[in-house]
Order: structure tokens, then sequence, then C-alpha cells
């Protein structure tokens, strides 16, 4: 792995590439900046020793529903840095960041029924569980599992938190920007 | 501030804050902002604390940009740090405020603390070691942002040190690693290990004679992650620490001992490729005799026949197993193509790359190293084909357009082309519209050191080289694909402003620090960047170097190419005003010089031009004539020709009366394109596409700006119902017999037969039957039974492979696929790519050739 670290903007074309390289589906670039700019603290890289990013996991909050919850949008590894436990380790940091920064209950994801490495991943590593089948999700007609996990959401144990208040939490009162309606249409597309 | 002011809110003071910080970044000046701001916030902290993380981190960032680390330390321990929910994250910005500001030995305890919390972090290890031997030089390294991938090579920094402090500091890094090594024995992280490399690496900078012991750490990793397809790109630093000698003797033990290994197929499978991967970066493959190239070449082949059965039941989205063993042959075989120009070595490469994509569809590697091959061979609409199965979409237009871009642009493939640069364009124009609206979605959500980070970001995009030249490229393209017709043309020039934007641009770019924001890595060796391609030149003219040095250069010409390119389109403008003055000139002999300006200025652009071909006016003048008249060769141009030309063609534009310049332009036409000629002879598209793509830019380029010249020539001394000029019918009677419009037949005379030499020898290459060329390309390939050497072995291993496989064994897909596998059709498909080049440029070719005889026509009318 090597340095798991949170995403920066720069690193969006370094991320891209790393798209190229392990995933067939290409996401727009309006979709990522709309991840990092809203929830930055959910954008992790793996950084590989000579600097080249060599994974990365993007997630969200979701905001239309009363519970707070994460979702992971995507997880990619380069093909040459498979079996490192990078996914795992991604998967943690973010996870861990939903829970401590915005006390998410649980975390959800889509997994395509075919991927079994991933859906092996999530089930046996991560404790992830099918919560519904979304039939045809994916643009060339799959089915996808929607997998869920939860987390310790409230109970955080983390002294301090008197401060912390992001406009309301996570699912902010804030009027939703048009961005986000573009971004969930986004989501069945390219996802 | 104005909204802080009436809201008393947070949030609209960082806004005014993150204004201020970016004012500063982007401008380098009004450091005195930084201390208004920073008292700002520190007022709103006195009043109304501070409530969000980001706040925090905007404050911090704001006292680290004055260089106040101690200032920015007591905030991060004081209450607010609290803010800081992640307990790694506030140690990471705890060890960089106190590495920033000297008091290393403190730093040195935060980062040994993230490293028991997280030992397979490296940049902390990084940072630690830095720290530990009083090293800022990583901070350089961290600041660099203008590459995708960070610079591999770190410098060191040990004069500072005696001996015996660095002895007794770089030990007790060796007991920290020792004791990261030993907790984390079990969980297989290369990140303890590669640290104890970095340890060594360190000693031996510092002169210790270590070699030895580096040698045998690398070994030791190679024991323990060589079957890791990351073990190459990991230990890349540290081979090039070593002398050639033992970078060699590394390979040798590498080789003796990855034999003793044996217990899974696919460990084997990784250490060959590693072993292989390690030689390609060390250079050493180059050193190889060339049967033992081709030995090892055909090995592998048959460890990637043998593997197929593991992938059998792998998903068609995962990578396969020896996936790299193909793109390592392929290298091979272009390296032996270099060393000994035969093609069929080169024909081999692309039939191993197809074949592995037609086993699977999805491996970039295999399409980015074909698309490069062909179009090397001039099959450029297949390497376009290829590209375009890359699926390059939005970044990534930035990031891997620069695979096919500059050969496009030399091609004569337009329409392609057109929407190449069209979508580029399309792509940051609309990021660079929206970006207002990102930065807002970034503020409302509170997060404001994103905001920073995006704008920096947004600017980078702004001022990328490829967007800028992209920008330019696209005008000149349109030009070029209108010069057929001055109406078209000057219409094309009006929407350009009279050219007279792209002049502007040139001058900004001068004073800009252009970005570089293409992935060069994951081009083949034999090209790392657009503008150079090893197979070009003998094999023995290069030797193995590092990419990075390269990098300084390019940016200067770069710069300098864009700039000059800019001014053409201005350049043509002025050029078509000079001709009604100079036919003016030459007919009414006491010359009212009614459009000094017009000239004056297209001096004042050539002037800058050849400036820009690094000399001036005077000594590009000489310099073209000396070349028309055979005093020098037209290697003294370079391999800025076509620029040359451009540069020609203008100044005679400017001298349009001077019988003399018209006279030089002419033969320096017929002398630049004959010499092209000759030398491919009657040689196919296969070995001589660069001079083809030579011929395709002087046709295209400064042949059909002179052609222009020419129209806007006639045009002022043909009558026509736009010419309102009283006494133009004498003119035109005057300038029909005059010495000028003999001038200008001589010149459409000439060019005509200039361009048919160049319809003549497409046509002869056209005039070859498809079925023989296939032939003749399938041919390379074939071997005498008793040959020992020569290309052909490794197709032959595949397809014995194909000829055999069973389906139980390898799984219906992959036989399927084996099955469908055509070596003809893929010779084929070449051959017809080839064909489609020259058609479209036989039009082009013949489109000139015919506007200027009807010019010739019209003028004989007169």
């Amino acid at each position: 792995m090597v340095c798991i670290r949170r995403a920066t903007v720069d690193d969006l074309l370094a991320m891209q590439a790393c798209n190229l390289m392990c995933l067939p589906e290409n996401y727009q670039m309006k979709y990522y900046l709309y991840h990092i700019l809203s929830w930055p603290q959910l954008l992790y890289v793996a950084e590989d020793y000579n600097g080249r990013i060599v994974g990365y996991v993007l997630a969200k909050m979701e905001e239309e529903s009363n519970e707070c919850h994460g979702h992971i949008t995507s997880l990619a590894v380069l093909r040459t840095h498979r079996k490192l436990g990078l996914a795992t380790k991604l998967m943690t940091a973010a996870q861990a960041a939903m829970e401590q920064v915005y006390e998410a209950e649980y975390v959800s994801l889509h997994v395509r029924r075919s991927n079994r490495a991933a859906f092996n991943l999530y089930t046996e590593t991560l404790g992830y569980k099918i919560n519904d089948v979304e039939a045809k999700y994916y643009a060339d007609g799959e089915d996808a599992y929607d997998m869920r996990k939860h987390l310790k959401g409230k109970q955080n144990h983390h002294h301090g938190h008197s401060h912390h208040h992001h406009g309301g939490g996570c699912c902010s009162g804030d009027a939703k920007p048009v961005e986000i309606a573009q971004a969930a249409d986004a989501k069945a597309v390219s996802k | 501030m104005k909204m802080y002011k009436l809201a008393g809110e947070e949030r609209f003071l960082l806004w005014a804050v993150c204004s201020i910080q970016l004012q500063v970044l982007c401008d380098k000046s009004g450091e005195k902002l930084l201390l208004l701001a920073e008292g700002l916030l520190k007022k709103h902290i006195a009043s109304h604390s501070m409530h969000e993380p980001e706040a925090l981190m905007v404050y911090i960032s704001l006292l680290e940009q004055q260089s106040k680390y101690n200032d920015g330390l007591e905030v991060l321990s004081g209450d607010l740090g609290s803010l800081l929910m992640i307990e790694v994250d506030k140690l990471r910005i705890q060890g960089r405020l106190l590495a920033r500001a000297n008091d290393y030995s403190a730093a040195v305890d935060v980062y040994k603390k993230i490293l028991e919390l997280s030992p397979d972090d490296w940049e902390c290890f990084l940072h630690y070691l830095g720290c530990l031997l009083e090293d800022d030089s990583i901070w350089k390294y961290f600041d660099n942002i203008d590459q995708i991938h960070p610079t591999k090579h770190i410098e060191c920094k040990f004069s500072h040190l005696t001996e015996e402090m660095f002895d007794s500091r770089i030990s007790s890094a060796s007991d920290l690693v020792l004791k990261l090594q030993i907790d984390t024995e079990n969980s297989n992280l290369r990140g303890p290990y590669l640290a104890g490399l970095e340890i060594e690496k360190r000693k031996f900078l510092f002169g210790k004679k270590n070699e030895n012991k580096l040698l045998e750490s690398l070994l030791q990793y190679f024991h323990k992650f060589g079957h890791l397809a990351c073990y190459a790109s990991d230990v890349e630093a540290y081979l090039h620490v070593l002398s050639p000698d033992k970078k060699t003797e590394f390979v040798g033990m590498l080789v003796k001992n990855s034999d003793s290994f044996s217990e899974s197929a696919t460990k084997v499978l990784g250490q060959t490729t590693t072993i292989l991967k390690v030689q390609e970066l060390t250079g050493n493959i180059f050193e190889l005799p060339i049967d033992e190239i081709e030995a090892s070449a055909v090995k592998l082949a048959k460890l990637y026949c043998q593997n197929l059965a593991l992938s059998k039941d792998l998903d068609p989205q995962e990578s396969m197993f020896g996936e790299e063993l193909l793109s390592l042959i392929s290298n091979m075989l272009v390296q032996l193509y270099w060393r000994t120009r035969n093609f069929g070595y080169l024909a081999e490469a692309i039939m191993v790359l197809e074949l592995g994509l037609t086993i699977r569809g999805h491996v970039w590697q295999y399409k980015i190293l074909l698309l490069h091959i062909y179009s090397y061979v001039g099959a450029l609409p297949l390497a376009f084909e290829r590209y375009k199965a890359l699926d390059v979409k939005n970044i990534l237009t930035e990031t891997v357009s620069h695979h096919i871009l500059r050969q496009m642009l030399e091609s004569p493939m337009w329409v392609d082309l057109s929407n190449l640069l069209k979508d580029y364009l399309k792509f940051m124009d609309d990021h660079l519209r929206e970006s207002a609206d990102l930065t807002f979605l970034a503020y409302r959500h509170r997060n404001y050191s994103k905001v920073i980070e995006f704008v920096l970001f947004k600017q980078r995009l702004q001022h990328s080289n490829q967007y800028l030249a992209t920008r330019v490229e696209a005008s000149v393209l349109q030009l070029k694909q209108n010069a057929d017709s001055i109406e078209e043309e000057e219409r094309v020039l009006e929407n350009l402003k009279s050219g007279f934007q792209l002049v502007e641009l040139s001058d900004e770019i001068g004073s800009r620090t252009l970005r570089f924001n293409e992935d060069m890595e994951t081009r083949p060796w034999w090209t790392p960047c657009p503008e150079k391609n090893y197979l070009l030149g003998p094999f023995e003219e290069i030797s193995y170097c590092p990419k990075e040095n390269e990098k300084k250069d390019r940016e200067e010409n770069m710069k300098l190419a864009i700039q000059r390119k800019s001014l053409l389109p201005r350049m043509i403008y002025l050029s078509i005003q000079c001709t009604s003055t100079a036919l003016k000139e030459s007919v009414e002999t006491n010359g009212s010089k009614g459009d000094t300006k017009i000239s004056g200025e297209l001096e004042c652009l050539l002037e800058e031009y050849t400036k820009m071909l690094g000399c001036s006016l005077s000594d590009a003048v000489e310099m073209i004539t000396e070349i028309s008249k055979g005093a020098r060769t037209s290697e003294s141009l370079g391999s800025n020709l076509v620029e040359w030309l451009n540069f020609a063609v203008f100044w005679n534009g400017w001298s349009l009366s001077s019988h003399e310049h018209w006279h030089v332009l002419n033969s320096l036409f017929e002398r630049l394109i004959l010499d092209r000629i000759r030398s491919m002879g009657s040689s196919d598209m296969s070995s001589c596409y660069s001079d083809v793509q030579v011929l395709v830019q002087i046709i295209t380029e400064p042949l059909a700006w002179h052609s222009l010249i020419i129209q806007a020539c006639t045009r002022s001394s043909l009558p026509s119902g736009k010419k309102k000029k009283k006494n133009h019918q004498q003119h035109s009677d005057q300038l029909s017999s005059s010495p000028m419009s003999q001038t200008i037949k001589d010149s459409i005379q000439s060019l005509c037969s200039t361009i048919q030499e160049v319809s003549n020898w497409i046509q002869n290459q056209l005039d070859n039957p498809e079925d023989d060329q296939v032939e003749r390309f399938l041919s390379t390939l074939k071997r005498a039974e008793d040959a020992t050497g020569g290309p052909g072995q490794i197709l032959g291993v595949l397809e014995n492979v194909i000829a055999s496989s069973e389906e139980a064994e390898v799984g219906n897909r992959i036989f399927d696929a084996l099955k469908s596998w055509n070596t003809a059709d893929s010779a084929r498909k070449t051959v017809m790519a080839q064909q489609r080049v020259f058609r479209e440029f036989l039009q082009i070719c013949e489109s000139k050739r015919k506007q200027l005889e009807t010019v010739k026509q019209q003028m004989s009318h007169v």
C-alpha cells in the first residue's frame, strides 16, 4: 500500500489515469470534483512508494434520506497492485472518516453480481451484507447487489466533537445543488 | 467581507481569507494581505472561537504561508486542535510544522509515532528520515507539483553531518525499521522492508562503500516480493544509484536466484516477469547480443502460452496471468528492429500485441504500444482506432491524448484530427466555464482548503501547454482545410480576428509558466515524449538515460513552438494584404507606399519568428538563400524544416516585388521536397513514414500559404465585380505583360511540377496491389526451415498454441478468442490503413495542383 492518504484536487489527474488502467468505466470529471469538493474527508488515495497513485476510494454522504449514511461510489486499485490489501485499507479509511467526521450510521455500496472478487472482499473481509438486489442497475443490463455495513454511528468515541457541526451534520439542510442531481443520474450510467 | 460584517458568519470571513490566500499564491505578491487575513481570523476566534475543522486548516495554512510555523504549532496544540477528529491527520500536520520550523528532534518523535500507528506510511518514513538527518530537501520534492507522478529521484544533503553523527542517526533509523519489520511480520507489508533499502541507499550516497549490502537487500526484497507486479517500480530508485557494472551483476543475481523458486506457477511467472522488467529498467537489455534477446523473447512467449490455463476462470475484467509478458516481448522486438532494421521484428511485434488484444480486449498497454508502432509504420488510421479503444474522455484528454495528438497534427487525416481537437477543447472550455460553480460548491460545504486547491488546479489546466498548443492548432487546421479558396480563407481569418488574438496569445505565453499535465510514463521506451523517437536514429546514438533530464528543454521548446505557430494566422493575413500594395508598386514604379504599416508589421513578425528559430532576420534570409542555391544542405535546418519554409513564404510575401525572392522560394520548395522523395526512393511506407509526415506538413502548410499569396496576387490583377478600382483594367493589362506576372506564372509552374512529383510517388505506392503488399508484409515473418534466428520465431510459438489448445484446458472464452485469430487479417488491416493515409494525402496534393492550374489559366486569360 504504502501511504493511504487523503486525496487532493491535483490527485484527480493521476486518479483518472488509474481509472483508465483498471476500470472499464469512466466517470465524468465533474463527478469526481463534486465528491472531493463536497466531502473531501471521504476520498482516499493509495500512493505507492515512488509517488504514484495506485488506488483510490471515492465516497459520499447520502443527503437525500433522513438516515445519515455514507455511500462508496468507486473503489479502484491498479492491476499491478492487486492482492496487497490496498482495497481493504482504502475502504477502512473511508468508513472510519464517515463514522468519525459525519457520524454515519451505515455505509452502502453497489457491486456487480458477476464481480466475485469484489463481492468476496465486501462480505468476507469488510463485513458487508446484501440488503437488496437492484435489477439492471448497470448500463450493460447487469444486476447489482445493494450492500450495507453498519457503523457505530452516533456513539462517537471521540471527545471534543461538541464544536463539530457541519451545517447540521452530514445531511446538510442546504438546498440541493444542481450538481447533485446530475451526479445522481450519472451514478446509474457510470457506476 | 461585507457579508461577514452583515451576518457575522464564519463562512463569509473564511471566504474572504481564502480569496486573499489565492491572490497571494497566484500573483506571488501582496504578502502584507496575509497579515491582514491573519488579524481578521484572530479577532474572529477571540470573539466567536472557531467551529469548523476546515476553518482551522485554513488558519494553519495561512500561518504556514507566512512561515509562522511555531504559531501554527501553538494553534494546533491548543483548544482548536481538537477540531481535527482523526489523530494521524493531526500528527502529520504537527510533524510538518515542526520540520519546517527546523525543530527536527521533535519532528522525529512525531513521525515515529505515526509510523508506529501506520507502519506502511511511506511518505511519513521519508519525512522521518529527512528530519533525522536534518535534511529539508524532501520538502522541495513534495512542492514539485508539476508532474502527475512526482519525480522518483529525491536529493539528499549530508554535508552538514559528521560521519559520527550520520552513523548514530542512521543506526537509530535501522533500529526503528527492524522493529517495524518484526511488528508487521505477518501482514506482508512492503513498507518496512523498502525502508531498509532506503537506509542502505542513504548510506551509499553518504559515501559508505556498501554497494554489495545494497544488492543483498535488493535481493532479499526480491525473495519476499519479487513475484509481485510492483517489484520493479518499487526498486527503480535504488537501481538508479548503482553503477552500470553493479546493475548487470544484480540482474545476474536475480536470474540465479529465481531458478531455485518453483513453489507455484504464478510465483514463477511473477518472478520471471519481474526480472525482465528489471532488465529493461537498468538498460541491461540493450547490451545483450541479439540472439540472446531473441532466445529470451521466445522463452517468454512459451511461458505466456503455458500459463494461459491459469486464467481460465477469471472474470473478463480481471487481468490475466502473464499479461505483461506480451508487452515485454513487444518491447524486445522493437529493440531488435531498431538494431537490425529488419522490418519483420516490427511486424512480429504488431502480431504479438494484436493477438494479445484478441485474447484480452481491455489491456491498455497493448493498445498504447500498438498505437505507437502503427504510427511509426504509417498505419495511422489503425493507430487512431487503437487510441479510440482506450476510451479517452474527460480529464484523460489532457493526460493521455499526447499519445496520438502529434501524429494526427502531422497527418492528412483532417476529419479525425478536427474531432480530436474539438473534443479536447470542449472538455477544457466546459471545465473552465463550470469551475465557478464548483468553487461555490466547495464553499457551500465549508471545504475552504479545497477551494484553494481547486482554484490552483483550474489554473494548472488553464496554463497547460497542450491546451494552449491545441487552441492554436485548431485555428491553423481551419486555415489548412480552407487554403484552396482565398475567399473561404478570408472568412476563417475574419473569425480569427485577422490572426490578432493569437499574436496576443503568443506574447502572453512568453511570460507564462507552462504546465505539463501529460502522463508520459505510459509511453513506450522508444518514444519517451512526443518529440522524440529513438527509432528514427541509429541504435548506437542513444545510451539509456532516465527520462527526467529532458523536462527542462522540453518546456522551453514547447513554448517557442506554440509561439511560432500562433504567429502564422496573422502572417497569412498580412501577406494577403501586402499583395495589393506590391502589385501597385510593380505597376506604378514611382511607388506610393500606401500600406507601409502592414508591411512594417509583417517585418516585425518575421523578426520575431526568426528570433524564435534562433537567429536574426538577415541570418535567416542568408540561410534559406544558401539552401535554395545548394550551398548548404537541408540538414542545416534541423527538425524545424517546416517552420523555416513558413518563414521563407512570408518573407517572400513581405517582399513580393523582388523576383529573386520568388526564385529562392521556388527552388527551396523544389529542393526540400525532392530531397525527401529521393531519400524515400522506392521503399514502402513502413520504413519512410517520417518523410511522408514532413511532406504532408510542407504541402499543407508553407506550400498552401504560398499558393494563397499567389491567389491573392492574381485576384488583385483580375477584373472582377468586387473590384471597384477605376484603373483596374489598365492594371491588369500592364500586369499580364509585366515581369511580375511572369514571375508568378513561373512560380505556379514550379510548384505544380513539384507537387506532381509527390503525387507520382504516392500513386506509385498505391499502384501496388493490396494483396501483394499483404504478401510482402507476411513474408517478413516467414522463416526458413533451418533458420536459427530472425523474426517469426515468437509468432511461431504463439501460433502453435493456437493450433493445439483445447477448450477444456484454457476455458471457452480464451479458446474462442484463439480460434478467431488470423495473422493475414491483421497484416491486411495494417496495409489498408497505410493506403488510406496515402489516398488522403494524394487527394490534398491533387486539389492543390488543380487549384494552381486554375489560377494559371485565369492569368493567361487576362
